[in-house]
C-alpha cells in the first residue's frame, strides 16, 4: 500500500468541511457537506455535521472531529440542565455563548470552528459564528470550514435581506455544492436543517443529484485520440 | 539501538504433557560486552510457576521484586498460591500501569494449574497478554527462536523429550544472536518434581 | 507516604513515576509496542449486528490466533486495533464500568453508554492511548455500530471498516452491502470482505473472527474460517543430530498433596 495513505490512516480525524448558516424573515437554514477525512482517505463519506443541541438549536461543526463532537456534547448537555432549571427552552444565544465559553477557556487544546443557528421567542432565527480562537460573532449568515474560501465572493453577491424560507435553502445547497465542486476536503451529499417558529425540517440531497458546475472537457493531444481514431498508423500524420 | 537490546537475552517456554518447560540464555551483557555469564533471567513465583524477564535487566530484576511482593500479599490474603491465569493478569497490570513510563521488560509466564494443565503466556512490556498453545519467546533472539519452535515443536511431549527440545531450539537460536548466548538455564516442571538443569553452551 | 503505599496503588490509574524513561526515548532509544497489523470490519443487516476480525498479530507474527473481538456487555461487543494493550485495556476498563451501571440501573446496556464511556477514555489522552475501535450491538433502541478513533471521534454508520487492511475490506462493502441483508448474506459478506483483508493487506493475516448480535441473541464464531492452515508441520517431530551437554541437574520434588478424606477413621481408632 502506499506509505502516505498509511500514514493518513494514523492522522488526525478531521473534517475538512464546508458548513453555512443563514438567516431569512422566520428563521435559519444550516447546509453541510458529509465528508469525513482522515488525511486523503474518506473515512466516513455520509457524516452529519449538523448536530442537535436542543429542540431549536442546532450546530454546524468543522475542524477535528473528536474536539468538535466533544465541545457539542457538553454544550448540550448544560443547555438540558439549563432547560429544567429554567422550565423553558433555551435561547440561542445562551448555546452559542456556552460554545464561545468552551472555545474560549480551552483554546490551546481544541480545533474546531463553530457555526450555531436556532430560532426562539426572543430574538426568533439567530446565526452566530464561534471560529477558531472562540470569539463569538452574530451575524446575518455565516460559513465556515475549508470549502468556505470558495464563497466568500458569492455570498457577498448572492445573499439579500428578507429572504424567503426556499430562497434560503435553495441559496444553502447551491453554495455547498459549489464548495464540494472546488473543495476536495468537502463532498458526499448536502444535509440542510431549517429552524423557525413551526418546528425543524431536515432535508438532504445526494451526490449525484448536486450540479457539478464544471463541463466535462474534451480530450485534448491525449492518448485517447489516438486509440478512438480509424487510421491504422497514428503516429504518422 | 533499543532499549531492549541494551542487555541481551533469549527466553523460551514450552508445553509438553502435564508438564512444561521453561529456559533462558545465561550471558548479562552492556551491548557488545559481556559483563556475566551466570545471570538469571528465570524466577520461581512458586513451585508450579515460573516466570522470565527479557529485556532491560534493572527492569527485570525490580519487576520481579514488585511481583514477589504482590505475590506474596496474595498468599496472605488468600491462603493459596496464584493461580498462572492470575498472575498473568497481575503481571500485566503492572505493566499497563506505566503504560507511559514503561518498565523495558517482556516477561515470559509458565506454570502448572491445580488440574496439572500447563499455562504459558507472554506479554509486550505494556502489558499485551498473548496466550498461546505450544510455546512463546522473547528477548533480543526471539525471532531466531520463533523458526527453531516451529520447527521442533511437537504435541504432548514427555518431560526429557521436552528438555531436549527445548534446549536444543534454545542453543540454536542463541548462536544467531550476538547479544544472548553462554548457556543455558532450563526448568522443567512436572505436577511431582521441578528438574533445573544448566546448559553447556558456546562461549563467544 | 511510605514506599509499600505507593507500591499498591489505592486506586486504579496510570502510574506515571517512571516517566524519566522519557529520556531514554528523546535520545532516539524508543520502545516498540505490540501494535496491530489489522483488519477489522461490522456492519448492520436486516435484525442485528456483525463483528469481524483477523488474528494476526505484531510485525514479526507474534500470535498467529489473538481475539481482537473483546467483550463490551452482553449484547454489545468490539473491535480492536492500534496497540494490542490500549486495545485490551480500554475495552476491559469500559466493560466493566458498563457491569456495574447494569448493577445500578437494573436493565440491560445501551451501545450509546459505551460509546460515551470509550469516546471519553480517549479523548482524555490525546490520542497517546493508540485504539481504533468497531464497536457493535443491539439494545432497546436497535441495532447500532459505530467507529471510534483514537483522538475520541466517533462515526455511526450502516457499515464501518477499520485498521491497515480497512482500504481493502471497505472496497468490498462499498460495492456489495444493501440494507436490509439476512443474517447468511451478512456473514458471507463480512467474510469475503475480512479475506480480501486478510489475502491484499500485509500487515493482517491468518483466520477470520467473527461476532453476530441480534436482540437477545449473540453467537461468536471464533475462527468462523480457516483460510490460512499450518501447512509444514512434520507430525515425526525432529531427530537432533547431538544431545545437549548438560553441566549440572539439580532435581526439586514437589510437595505431595494431601488428601483429606472426610468423614473417616477418627485418629484414636
Amino acid at each position: 500500500m502506499d506509505l502516505s495513505l498509511m500514514n493518513d490512516l494514523n492522522a488526525p480525524h478531521s473534517m475538512g468541511t464546508t458548513i453555512i448558516g443563514v438567516t431569512y424573515n422566520g428563521g435559519v437554514v444550516l447546509g453541510a457537506d458529509s465528508r469525513t477525512s482522515t488525511g486523503v482517505y474518506v473515512a466516513n463519506r455520509a457524516s452529519d455535521k449538523i448536530t442537535q443541541l436542543t429542540d431549536n438549536v442546532y450546530v454546524c461543526r468543522s475542524g477535528s472531529a473528536a474536539d468538535s463532537q466533544i465541545v457539542s456534547d457538553y454544550v448540550r448537555y448544560f443547555l438540558h440542565q439549563h432547560t429544567i432549571q429554567l422550565g423553558q427552552p433555551a435561547t440561542v444565544k445562551v448555546a452559542a455563548n456556552l460554545v464561545r465559553l468552551l472555545s474560549y477557556n480551552n483554546k490551546n487544546m481544541l480545533q474546531t470552528g463553530m457555526i450555531i443557528g436556532g430560532w426562539d421567542k426572543y430574538e426568533g432565527g439567530k446565526i452566530y459564528g464561534v471560529p477558531l480562537g472562540g470569539t463569538l460573532v452574530e451575524q446575518p449568515f455565516a460559513i465556515g470550514g475549508s470549502g468556505s474560501s470558495y464563497l466568500y465572493g458569492f455570498f457577498d453577491q448572492a445573499w439579500k435581506e428578507g429572504m424567503t424560507k426556499d430562497e434560503a435553502e435553495q441559496l444553502v445547497v447551491k453554495a455547498v455544492s459549489l464548495a464540494i465542486a472546488r473543495d476536495g476536503a468537502s463532498g458526499g451529499v448536502v444535509r440542510t436543517v431549517i429552524i423557525n417558529s413551526e418546528g425543524v425540517t431536515r432535508n438532504y440531497y445526494p451526490g449525484d443529484n448536486l450540479p457539478l458546475w464544471h463541463e466535462e472537457l474534451e480530450p485534448q493531444n491525449s492518448l485517447l485520440d489516438i486509440l478512438s481514431s480509424s487510421s491504422p498508423e497514428p503516429m504518422i500524420s | 539501538m533499543s532499549i531492549f537490546e541494551y542487555n541481551g537475552s533469549a527466553l523460551v517456554a514450552m508445553v509438553g504433557k502435564e508438564c512444561f518447560a521453561i529456559a533462558s540464555d545465561r550471558r548479562l551483557g552492556v551491548q557488545l560486552q559481556t559483563i556475566a555469564t551466570d545471570f538469571q533471567r528465570i524466577f520461581k513465583i512458586h513451585d508450579r510457576l515460573f516466570i522470565g524477564l527479557s529485556g532491560l535487566a534493572t527492569d527485570a530484576q525490580t519487576l520481579y521484586q514488585r511481583l514477589v511482593f504482590r505475590h506474596k500479599l496474595y498468599q496472605l490474603r488468600e491462603e493459596r498460591d496464584m493461580k498462572p491465569e492470575t498472575f498473568a493478569s497481575l503481571v500485566s497490570a503492572l505493566l499497563y500501569e506505566k503504560r507511559f513510563g514503561p518498565y523495558f521488560c517482556q516477561p515470559v509466564i509458565a506454570g502448572l494449574s491445580d488440574e496439572n494443565k500447563p499455562f504459558i503466556c507472554t506479554m509486550d512490556s505494556i502489558g499485551a497478554k498473548e496466550l498461546a498453545k505450544d510455546f512463546v519467546v522473547a528477548g533480543t533472539a526471539s525471532e531466531s527462536l520463533y523458526g527453531a519452535c516451529e520447527a521442533m515443536f511437537k504435541e504432548n511431549m514427555e518431560p526429557e523429550e521436552l528438555f531436549e527440545t527445548v534446549s536444543q531450539a534454545l542453543l540454536s537460536s542463541v548462536d544467531r544472536d550476538c547479544l544472548s548466548g553462554w548457556g543455558g538455564h532450563v526448568y522443567v516442571v512436572t505436577p511431582t518434581e521441578v528438574r533445573e538443569r544448566i546448559l553447556k553452551g558456546r562461549m563467544d | 507516604m511510605s514506599k509499600s503505599e505507593v507500591d499498591v496503588p489505592p486506586k486504579g490509574g496510570f502510574s506515571f513515576d517512571l516517566c524519566k524513561n522519557d529520556m531514554l526515548s528523546k535520545n532516539g532509544v524508543k520502545p516498540s509496542y505490540r501494535k496491530t497489523g489489522t483488519t477489522i470490519v461490522g456492519m448492520i443487516f436486516q435484525v442485528g449486528v456483525i463483528l469481524g476480525a483477523d488474528t494476526t498479530e505484531g510485525p514479526i507474527v507474534c500470535d498467529k490466533n489473538c481475539e481482537k473481538i473483546h467483550y463490551m456487555a452482553p449484547n454489545i461487543y468490539c473491535c480492536g486495533a492500534g496497540t494490542a494493550a490500549d486495545t485490551e485495556a480500554v475495552t476491559d476498563m469500559v466493560s466493566s464500568q458498563l457491569q456495574l451501571h447494569r448493577y445500578h440501573a437494573g436493565q440491560e446496556s445501551r451501545v450509546v453508554t459505551a460509546l460515551t464511556l470509550l469516546k471519553k477514555h480517549l479523548f482524555n489522552y490525546q490520542r497517546h492511548v493508540s485504539a481504533a475501535l468497531v464497536l457493535g450491538g443491539v439494545d432497546v433502541t436497535g441495532p447500532h455500530l459505530h467507529t471510534i478513533y483514537p483522538h475520541g471521534s466517533t462515526d455511526t454508520l450502516p457499515f464501518a471498516t477499520m485498521g491497515s487492511g480497512s482500504l481493502a475490506t471497505m472496497a468490498v462493502f462499498e460495492s456489495e452491502y444493501k440494507e436490509g441483508m439476512t443474517v447468511e448474506d451478512g456473514i458471507k459478506l463480512v467474510c469475503d470482505a475480512m479475506q480480501s483483508g486478510i489475502f491484499n493487506d500485509l500487515g493482517s493475516g491468518s483466520n477470520v473472527d467473527a461476532c453476530v448480535i441480534t436482540k437477545r441473541h449473540k453467537e461468536y464464531l471464533r475462527n468462523h474460517l480457516l483460510p490460512n492452515p499450518y501447512s509444514y508441520i512434520n507430525p515425526k517431530g525432529y531427530g537432533f543430530p547431538k544431545k545437549i551437554e548438560v553441566l549440572l541437574t539439580k532435581i526439586t520434588p514437589l510437595r505431595e498433596e494431601v488428601q483429606v478424606i472426610e468423614g473417616g477413621e477418627a485418629m484414636e481408632k
